[in-house]
């Protein structure tokens, strides 16, 4: 017996110290990017009428199957959805590009996701209809359009027009007197909730995007150049997170679900959401008038617009996978069939011109006519901000601020610098 | 062998490799090779080290209570009740409920469960939401691990408990062993295997901590319970600090390693080998 | 008064029980409740038991397909884990070399490597030894069972390791191989059989693990054939918003067949096994 036993360890030791130099080769003929690259598409499994596709939006996840259909029917290509990942969607992505077993099409959803993953992304510059969408919502990067917007999505402060008068929302302090006034009636003026993006992303964008330039302001942040601190329109969105957290419910006991229940069965005058949130609030059958207004920071109505995500194709995919992708992208934006799914099935905001939709939910609507009407301030969350800081700084240093005495000067100076160090890494 | 190999050691040694690099993790990406220069910034990170003196107190803490709830848990349905069977089955399926359902439930448990216990007893000071205060979410934590964990350690203390041979017990009723004595002479010495196991178990899950920390916490309120794994995550996926995020990944890998393996000795010395 | 304080003892052990899953009975009311309902009512009982969340939530996972899936994935890897780990583990165990310590100590180390940092190496990896051996790996059934038996190895020697040192006696070897066992039979015919506890109890623990696992799966399951019940509950799990009560609905037909098969399980840890083959 104790031959076997030493033969069984000669040959582990064996495997381990094979594995080893396999290793240590593996990493070295990585670290050489594009090397290897070249000769995979030819040796992929070629499917000529099949792609793949994998999107993060769960909401639109069964029409998207049912559109998937619709295409083959018309075409003959087939389109695999992939499931959902919730959470896990960009690191699943990054993951299998990063193992050449990527989508063909995919989503991303960040200034920052398209600058980490761009060695991926084939140039959409071919397409047909990419003249009749505004310049400013194509992702380019080096020269290439790399990304069609999917739609736009605004936010701002959703309001109940029965229980508040937006017109007498004239700046900062009717908000603030407003939040306290009401509060000693037992109503929440503006409700919060604890999720990291609508805690301390999205209206943490307001601003950031009411300063001239805020692309430069930006950068002048990172620099040290200018302290938000100084800035007056920081100064009165500190005001307003103060009263909030003087007078009404603490904002990290609220669940997105129960913000938007507490909105929808009229216990919060006003919820700082965005037109996505109505399929949550489509539940419990609001009847009341209701629209999207902008933070009254220096009487500021405007409210905040921008693409959350774009279409992507694999540069990793074979020529020929690439061109079914792009038939595809022209299809849903172009034809009859796809712009029915786009707009009537998803409920999406167009973003071609000439394409109007007849179908949104009331929150879309107002949304679109701000677009109309030209009232809209640009994103700078996923554009300008560094990568992830809102769940790993942010909104951490905006869960110190409600759970103590922190001031509104401390808590500029700690998002201040967050933004620094982020920004230098 | 080979699938272990090639599935666990293998990306273990390339991690190794990353953290000498600046990367963001995909491959066409260039490496930057920076030598030790990613080790120097985790010693230098005060967020990890932090985050590092917390996971270890946590685990103290859970690791104490998980065994000594999982053993009391096991002694119990094992004895010749009638509902042993249902009992084990009841309190070993929290095991089964991850991810974010269980972060869902918890907090309906500390919101609305704890404000009406406070209403009912007029004891706001304990009975309230813990999430937002930053020593009670911690306390949260101990307890929502302590509840998925003790019923998995309770199995394997079961199996333990009735690998032990019958005469042995019975040797020791007739020499009039009371229970206790039984217990603490006879059982426990023949239950050192299995308390290693479960040592060595809840040690590195507890170290590992992820699941429970993003769905019932997300490491809030203000990083006061973000655990070690999640803030490898976040270095690696969120930042994507790839060799950053290995670095960190290595040393918390040595250091665990280091720890447990004392346990594993320590314990292991008192095993009686028949 | 023994039967009385047993009949006492059980109905205190109910109790817990009952307090210890109350976290689970939120799982099960909320999974009949719709959204307005669960926002008006959270703690209560449901106003009516339809199954229709139930239903929809089958529909929408394509429960049947991913139950198969789950099955043969958890199945096949279990028993692999189980028959190489026990074979290992005993070899290991009785050899006194320091080589064999050194692997055994490799392998219970590496099962305090957090996944997270491993999966983007390891897929990579996968991929390059795709094109090295000429077939498929990821998005295969088979690819995904090699990953859990690596990913189990080490709990699975540990747990058996454990044993053989702990309870499985010596002497019984010895005296199988006087009566002229070779090594293969005495593992299959002696020593496997006298791991029954153990194997059960790593049955039930890496059936657990496998079937409720999300991660690994997401990461090399991509067809819409290959998907297992964790990958289809993810469904119901928006970007903003998660249709709880399918989601809960999902979550309790994926809990049933475990507990189900926990409790058919449980029943074969047979009190004393090793005892009564030393006697006989």
């Amino acid at each position: 017996m104790k031959k076997h036993v030493k033969l069984l360890s000669l040959l582990l030791s064996l495997c381990i110290m094979m594995t080893c130099f396999a290793a240590c080769g593996n990493s070295s003929s990585q670290s050489t990017p594009g090397s290897s690259d070249k000769n995979t598409s030819a040796e992929q499994p070629v499917s000529a009428s099949k792609i793949t596709l994998f999107q993060q939006k769960a909401e639109i996840a069964e029409q998207l199957q049912q559109m998937a259909k619709a295409y083959t029917a018309e075409t003959g290509v087939e389109v695999e959805v992939w499931a959902q990942a919730g959470d896990e969607y960009y690191t699943n992505l990054k993951t299998s590009l990063s193992s050449e077993s990527g989508p063909t099409v995919f989503t991303l959803n960040s200034d920052s996701e398209i600058n980490e993953v761009k060695d991926y992304l084939a140039d959409l510059g071919k397409l047909s209809f990419l003249g009749n969408i505004q310049e400013a919502l194509l992702a380019v990067r080096d020269g290439k359009t790399v990304g069609i917007p999917m739609t736009v999505e605004g936010f701002g402060l959703v309001y109940n027009g029965t229980l508040v008068d937006v017109s007498k929302m004239t700046d900062t302090d009717a908000l603030v007197s407003m939040i306290a006034e009401n509060s000693a009636n037992g109503i929440d003026t503006l409700g919060l909730s604890q999720e990291d993006y609508f805690l301390a992303g999205h209206m943490l964008n307001f601003p950031f995007a009411l300063q001239e330039d805020p692309k430069a302001f930006c950068q002048k942040v990172y620099s040290g150049e200018v302290k938000l601190a100084d800035v007056p329109e920081f100064q009165q969105y500190a005001q307003i997170l103060s009263a909030i957290r003087e007078h009404q419910t603490n904002p990290i006991e609220v669940t997105y679900d129960t913000n938007c229940g507490d909105f929808a069965t009229s216990k919060t005058a006003m919820i700082h959401q965005g037109n996505w949130a109505y399929g949550v609030m489509s539940a419990y059958d609001p009847k009341f008038d209701m629209g999207i207004t902008g933070l009254p920071i220096n009487g500021n109505s405007k409210i905040c617009v921008g693409v959350a995500s774009v279409w992507c194709v694999n540069a990793d995919a074979t020529a020929e996978e690439q061109a079914l992708a792009m038939d595809f992208l022209t299809w849903l934006y172009t034809s009859e069939t796809g712009t029915h799914y786009m707009m009537d099935e998803f409920g999406f905001i167009p973003v071609v011109d000439g394409m109007e939709s007849k179908s949104l939910d009331p929150l879309s609507t107002a949304v679109a006519e701000a677009v109309a009407e030209g009232n809209i301030l640009p994103w700078t969350f996923n554009t300008e901000w560094p990568a992830g800081i809102i769940s790993t700084d942010l909104a951490p240093i905006t869960q110190e601020f409600f759970t103590s005495s922190m001031t509104g000067t401390e808590y500029l100076e700690a998002l201040n610098a967050a933004f620094v160090a982020a920004a230098g890494a | 062998m080979i699938p272990f190999l090639l599935t666990v050691v293998v990306p273990f040694f390339q991690g190794i490799g990353y953290s000498f690099v600046s990367w963001n993790g995909m491959a066409k990406t260039a490496k930057v090779f920076v030598g030790f220069q990613n080790y120097m910034a985790v010693f230098s990170d005060k967020r990890f080290l932090d985050s590092l003196v917390r996971t270890t107190l946590f685990t103290v803490v859970t690791v104490a209570i998980v065994n000594t709830l999982a053993l009391a848990f096991a002694l119990w349905t094992t004895s010749r009740i009638k509902a042993r069977n249902a009992g084990r089955a009841m309190l070993f399926m929290p095991y089964l409920i991850g991810g974010l359902i269980l972060g869902y439930v918890w907090n309906y448990i500390l919101g609305y469960g704890m404000s009406l216990v406070a209403n009912a007893t007029n004891n706001s000071t304990l009975f309230f939401n813990w999430l937002s205060n930053k020593q009670y979410a911690l306390y949260a934590m101990i307890v929502v691990a302590t509840w998925q964990m003790a019923g998995y350690m309770m199995i394997i203390y079961i199996a333990g408990l009735e690998a032990i041979s019958g005469d042995v017990l019975e040797a020791a009723q007739i020499d009039g062993a009371s229970g206790w004595r039984n217990l603490i002479s006879i059982k426990l010495p023949l239950l050192m295997p299995s308390i290693t196991i479960c040592l060595f178990l809840t040690l590195s899950n507890c170290f590992k901590i992820y699941d429970v920390n993003v769905s019932l916490t997300g490491g809030g309120p203000a990083n006061a319970t973000e655990m070690i794994s999640m803030n490898i995550y976040n270095e690696i996926f969120v930042k994507s600090n790839f060799g950053l995020g290995q670095a960190k990944a290595v040393v918390f890998f040595f250091l665990v390693a280091l720890i447990t393996f004392f346990q594993v000795r320590m314990t292991s010395n008192k095993e009686v080998e028949c | 008064m023994k039967k009385a304080k047993s009949t006492l003892s059980s109905v205190l052990l109910v109790c817990l029980s009952l307090i210890w899953l109350s976290p689970i009975y939120i799982i099960l009311a909320n999974s009949f409740k719709s959204r307005d309902e669960m926002y008006v009512n959270p703690l209560g009982m449901p106003v009516k038991f339809s199954l229709e969340y139930y239903s929809g939530a089958m529909e929408k996972m394509n429960f049947l397909r991913a139950f198969g899936v789950s099955l043969v994935i958890t199945i096949v890897s279990v028993a692999i884990i189980v028959v190489l780990c026990a074979m290992a583990a005993w070899m290991m165990a009785r050899s006194d070399g320091k080589l064999s310590k050194a692997i055994y100590y490799t392998l219970i180390l590496t099962m305090l490597i957090p996944f997270q940092t491993l999966m983007m190496p390891l897929m990579q990896e996968m991929n390059s030894l795709e094109k090295l051996l000429g077939f498929q790996i990821k998005d295969t059934i088979g690819g995904l069972i090699f990953m859990y038996i690596g990913f189990g190895a080490g709990m699975g020697v540990f747990m058996f390791y454990g044993f053989v040192k702990g309870s499985l006696p010596r002497t019984l070897e010895e005296a199988a191989i006087i009566d002229g066992c070779n090594t293969w039979q005495l593992f299959w015919r002696v020593v496997f059989p006298l791991m029954k506890p153990t194997i059960i109890t790593l049955v039930i623990l890496d059936v657990i693990w496998i079937w409720n696992d999300y991660l690994l799966p997401s990461l090399t399951l991509k067809s819409a054939s290959n998907r297992t019940i964790p990958i289809g509950t993810q469904i119901f799990f928006g970007q903003y918003t998660i249709e709880w009560n399918m989601a809960m609905a999902a979550l309790m037909l994926t809990i049933i067949p475990v507990v189900v098969f926990y409790l058919c399980a449980q029943k074969h840890i047979v009190k004393g096994v090793a005892a009564g083959a030393v006697k006989g």
